[in-house]
């Protein structure tokens, strides 16, 4: 166990929980517009002062916790379900022409971003957290895809793999039996980096309008909204601002840190990548 | 290496012809007829098909692509059904701008990462390598967005030191352009840098370990003499490759920074043309966006096969 | 362009910044004062062509009219109608034929001279080929004849008070035959500045116009400075890229220009009503209990404190304080949750509430979507991008529950009159007061228009959120700037520096 690893743990800890909890409890309602308590001052009830609406700033940083998880989860969730088997695939027939064809295919969507496709989704269907979701998980397929494909290739040359081959064990059962678990850890470190990424980017694309719709509470959106105010009320930007960052730097640091725990040779794979 | 190329070319071009029918299916999805939005919410429907027939957007979908992507190839882009001007030099003008915004926030990223991160790894042990570090770890979360609005507020509002955003061309005035540019660049550059130090230090602490270079320091060379002579080149490899990926994602992700600085450059068009549905700028824009990605990895690949044959 | 602060500029560049703002052409004077060589006046949408006669949008007129396109007729800064490119007007008995007496040695820029042809041929290109809804207003010009080349006669089909004033809008721009090729690109007018240079995305350059009939601008050049962003908008003024901000979209932002020795604060009123729309055309908004229950529902002086700092008025129906039929309505339906819930009887509904992602409709939306709850309305907010989707989803196919937009067209109460407008209101009481006020004497007019704005409140036709306030934030040391912004056009010739 390293000290990266425990900060990392700790800071994705934080935010889950603060996501959980808010399914049940949340200080006030985090979308009750209350002109009274228009840019409340911290105290009394609301720990971190109300914005321009009189919105706790606290609940709202709850339940946009719940928005960040809920959008990593589902765009690391479609990466890593469309990446991981195309990447076994192209890993376990590294010379066949279905290798090669993942693997461009790979390199074109990789050309599309995510802020990209975002924008592009945002136009046909609408923005929203949806689309959101959906551009940032497809954009993070081609990282998933060569992560799986590197890790296979090398599992695919251990002794164990090659003396199922030798058993005339079938393809599938081998990527599922001896690949998937040997390659899981350094898709779980992928995720964890891709989950950060994923944070990011719907910060970027909430602060452009493509992102999480109002006034449902999201860090992205609670950071541009306070831009107004920036001069006047610094604090709106700061608390939303050191959530992201935090976020980000939780997840970086677990998934750095599970890299080195889980398989401290691993490391190469990865800075080649 | 010839053949190597020429492989490498063709699977460029056949990407790019694959990207044109996606993006130009995907684009025929948009709701809303080019014809009618170009003629506001009350034509008639006389003038709706006249214009449409002007477009060329009553003709079978094969044929509109068989044309776009054809002038395309020519570097014709069309013209905007909104704007009714030529697209081809609207582009141009903001790939040029967003161009210089990346490089020169992709140059800061490098002068921040090289020497931090061979530092980092040098002294990986010693507190302030750790710093570096940690530091870099924090940079990395913070978005480029935040650290844009921040230097403004600190260097723009603050200080009044600088200007707060707008572009000056060089042609006009070097000056302006240059001081203009300096926070759009930081704010790049301080985020990259910190992403790219991380993978320098892993680089060159990977390269450190390798047989040669305790060969080479076994020689009685000096630890930076022996990473300088026999390390960079291998350290490069990984370096490049996350270069390409920086630049190719900056092209589009540099959208916010142009949006904090109004500078008008290719990410801000984009979305000026999904804001106006200006669909064959959008579809033109999309399409410089995703060729440029495909360039650089194009680039990203031969350099490397060049830089390490055993990839070839 | 040199600076003194280059010589200085290595490790001074706090030296250089003072002139180092503006990015677009003309703006270089910068803040130091002394020669006032031209202004930045920094705005919100960037037109996306210069042909008002064919795209929507306040962006056009608000940059081209009484600055390059001019009237025979303008609006001064009280509302009255005043002569421009018309020394004179004569009106007969029956108030249907107006004889125009045109100034003489008029020129457009491209070198033709103003002529009662040009008179003519504008006034048929409303008709013909102008592609928008307001050009109704023009429906009442029954002929356009020319008695010689500098008297026109126009004839209406009955008489109307509207005519004339609609004649000091965009729908009275006068537009050369010759000139009339590339509009969206290439504006050519009468008016005291050009079309300098058009960065696209960026700044509009307009030049003085050297052949100008009138009194030459105190400005030679002012720049059109676009921004997307308020807080990119604000920061420009604050670090001297701009000199004027034409309307703040960010008033919780004011304090920064709080300053008197550097800044100062122009606030007025506008013709903009910010309209919380409903579809009177469908479930459940045309069930006028349901619209009523809206009007009660909402604390407007919350919102306004709320969404918009304040800054604001509060009106509650279709008229502006500037025009002279204005009433205060709102009395009509003064907040109360209880007798929201009782109109609602219960029920509770959700709606769409597609609004345009422009930052009043999205603050507003998030206040009015908070105040519904409370009476068991659950509004789903969509920001659709402005203009296009907006005016598409919206506007064009109406397919919207709620929304919120700011009208800012001068006297558009016709709107209502309209049943295929987005409102989908339809009440011929209202129309035919309408129409009795834009024929009937000035007192006629104001007594029907009065009953006709109190008609819409009653009915709940929609909600009105406030007024749009005019405030403008500029270096100290501009002058000219309009305290009320009821013209479409921002009349950029009163402007200057000292």
């Amino acid at each position: 166990m390293n000290a990266g690893l425990i900060a990392g743990a700790v800071l994705v800890g934080i935010v889950v929980l603060a996501a959980l909890v808010s399914f049940v409890w949340t200080p006030h309602d985090p979308t009750l517009v209350d002109a009274a308590g228009k840019l409340r001052e911290p105290g009394g009830g609301y720990l971190l002062g109300a914005d321009k609406f009189g919105r706790d700033t606290f609940s709202q940083l709850m339940v946009g916790a719940r928005t960040t998880l809920y959008v990593g989860i589902v765009a690391v969730g479609i990466a890593a379900l469309i990446g991981t088997p195309l990447g076994m695939i192209a890993g376990m027939t590294p010379r066949g022409w279905l290798s090669e064809l993942i693997m461009r295919v790979n390199d074109l969507v990789f050309a599309f971003p995510a802020l990209l496709l975002a924008v592009m989704l945002g136009a046909v269907y609408g923005a929203g957290t949806l689309t959101a979701m959906i551009a940032i998980g497809v954009a993070t397929v081609p990282a998933f895809a060569r992560v799986a494909r590197a890790a296979t290739m090398q599992v695919m040359v251990t002794d164990y793999i090659l003396a199922a081959r030798a058993a005339g064990r079938r393809r599938v059962a081998i990527a599922v039996r001896h690949v998937l678990p040997n390659i899981g850890s350094m898709l779980i470190v992928q995720a964890s980096v891709s989950f950060a990424i994923a944070i990011l980017a719907e910060a970027a694309l909430s602060f452009l309008g493509f992102g999480t719709r109002p006034p449902i509470p999201s860090w992205g959106r609670m950071l541009q909204e306070s831009q107004e105010l920036l001069f006047s009320t610094p604090r709106l930007a700061l608390w939303p601002g050191l959530a992201i960052a935090l976020a980000v730097l939780g997840f970086n640091l677990l998934g750095d840190g599970l890299r080195d725990y889980l398989d401290p040779k691993l490391r190469r794979i990865r800075a080649e990548r | 290496m010839i053949l190597y190329l020429l492989k490498r070319l063709a699977v460029l071009i056949a990407s790019t012809a694959v990207a044109g029918v996606a993006v130009f299916a995907f684009m025929a999805l948009l709701p809303g007829d080019p014809a009618e939005i170009a003629l506001g919410v009350n034509a008639t429907p006389d003038a709706v098909a006249a214009l449409r027939e002007r477009f060329g957007t009553d003709r079978p979908p094969p044929a509109q692509f068989a044309d776009w992507f054809g002038g395309l190839v020519h570097g014709d882009f069309g013209t905007s059904y909104v704007t009714s001007s030529p697209i081809g030099p609207q582009i141009g003008d903001r790939l040029g701008v967003t161009a210089v915004l990346v490089l020169g926030g992709m140059v800061i990223a490098l002068l921040i990462a090289v020497p931090a991160g061979t530092f980092a790894a040098v002294h990986h042990r010693n507190p302030l390598g750790v710093a570096i570090s940690a530091a870099s770890q924090v940079g990395i979360a913070i978005p480029a967005f935040l650290a844009g609005i921040l230097l403004v507020f600190v260097f723009a509002v603050k200080a009044q030191a600088l200007p707060s955003g707008g572009y000056v061309p060089i042609a006009e005035d070097p000056q302006a352009w240059l001081l203009g540019l300096l926070l759009p660049w930081l704010s790049l550059g301080l985020v990259q840098g910190a992403v790219l130090t991380r993978y320098v230090r892993s680089a060159v602490l990977d390269v450190m370990r390798e047989d040669y270079l305790r060969t080479a320091r076994a020689k009685g060379r000096g630890r930076m003499g022996a990473l300088w002579r026999h390390g960079l080149r291998n350290a490069s490899v990984p370096v490049v490759t996350v270069l390409g990926l920086q630049l190719a994602t900056l092209l589009i992700g540099a959208v916010v920074v142009e949006r904090v600085f109004v500078i008008p450059g290719l990410g801000d068009l984009l979305l000026n043309g999904v804001a106006g549905r200006d669909l064959l700028l959008v579809q033109g824009v999309v399409m410089v966006l995703v060729v440029a990605v495909l360039l650089i990895n194009f680039v990203v690949d031969v350099t490397y096969a060049v830089l390490d044959p055993r990839l070839r | 362009m040199r600076r003194i602060g280059t010589w200085i500029a290595v490790g001074g560049l706090l030296l250089a910044t003072a002139a180092c703002g503006g990015g677009g052409g003309g703006s270089k004077g910068g803040s130091s004062g002394g020669q006032a060589a031209s202004l930045a006046v920094g705005f919100v949408a960037e037109p996306a062509n210069l042909d008002f006669t064919s795209t929507e949008g306040a962006a056009i007129p608000q940059a081209l009219l009484v600055n390059v396109y001019e009237g025979l007729v303008k609006l001064d800064q009280d509302g009255k109608i005043q002569p421009l490119l018309a020394e004179k007007w004569d009106v007969s008995a029956d108030r249907k034929t107006y004889t125009f007496t045109l100034r003489k040695g008029v020129t457009f820029t491209n070198g033709a001279p103003f002529t009662a042809d040009d008179v003519i041929f504008s006034l048929d290109r409303v008709k013909k080929d102008w592609q928008l809804k307001i050009k109704a207003q023009l429906d009442v010009v029954d002929r356009v004849e020319k008695e010689d080349e500098s008297t026109v006669i126009v004839t209406l089909k009955h008489p109307s008070n509207g005519f004339l004033y609609s004649m000091a809008t965009r729908l009275g721009a006068m537009f050369s035959r010759t000139g009339v090729a590339d509009l969206a690109n290439k504006p050519v007018g009468t008016g005291p500045y050009q079309l300098g240079s058009w960065k696209r995305g960026d700044s509009i350059l307009l030049g003085a116009n050297p052949k100008y009939w009138g009194a030459k601008p105190k400005l030679p050049a002012v720049t059109l400075k676009y921004f997307k962003d308020a807080t990119a908008m604000n920061n420009a003024l604050l670090t001297s890229g701009i000199d004027v901000i034409s309307a703040v979209q960010a008033p919780e932002s004011l304090q920064q220009f709080a300053d008197p020795n550097r800044f100062q604060t122009v606030e007025g009123t506008t013709n903009g009503e910010v309209v919380l729309s409903l579809n009177n055309g469908r479930p459940p908004f045309n069930d006028k209990k349901v619209r009523q229950a809206v009007r009660y529902a909402i604390d407007h002086k919350a919102l306004l404190d709320t969404a918009w700092a304040g800054r604001g008025q509060l009106i509650g129906s279709m008229v502006p304080p500037t025009d002279p039929w204005y009433e205060d309505r709102t009395g009509d339906y003064p907040f109360n949750v209880a007798k929201a819930k009782e109109l609602l009887g219960g029920k509770t509904y959700t709606v769409k509430m597609r609004i345009p992602n422009l930052p009043y409709a999205v603050a507003s939306a998030q206040v009015v979507k908070s105040q519904l709850a409370q009476v068991g309305i659950t509004a789903d907010i969509e920001p659709l991008e402005f203009p296009a989707r907006w005016l598409d989803v919206v506007f064009k196919q109406g397919d919207y529950d709620m929304s919120i937009i700011n009208h800012v067209e001068p006297r558009d109460m016709g709107i209502f009159a309209d049943k295929s407008y987005y409102f989908r209101y339809d009440n011929p009481e209202y129309g035919k007061l309408l129409a009795a006020a834009d024929q009937g004497t000035e007192q006629e007019q104001i007594d029907d228009l009065k009953k006709a704005a109190k008609l819409l409140s009653d009915d709940a036709a929609a909600d009105w959120l406030f007024l749009f306030p005019n405030l403008i934030v500029a270096k100290k040391g501009v002058t000219g700037l309009p305290k009320n912004g009821i013209a479409e056009a921002f009349d950029f010739t009163a402007l200057a520096k000292q």
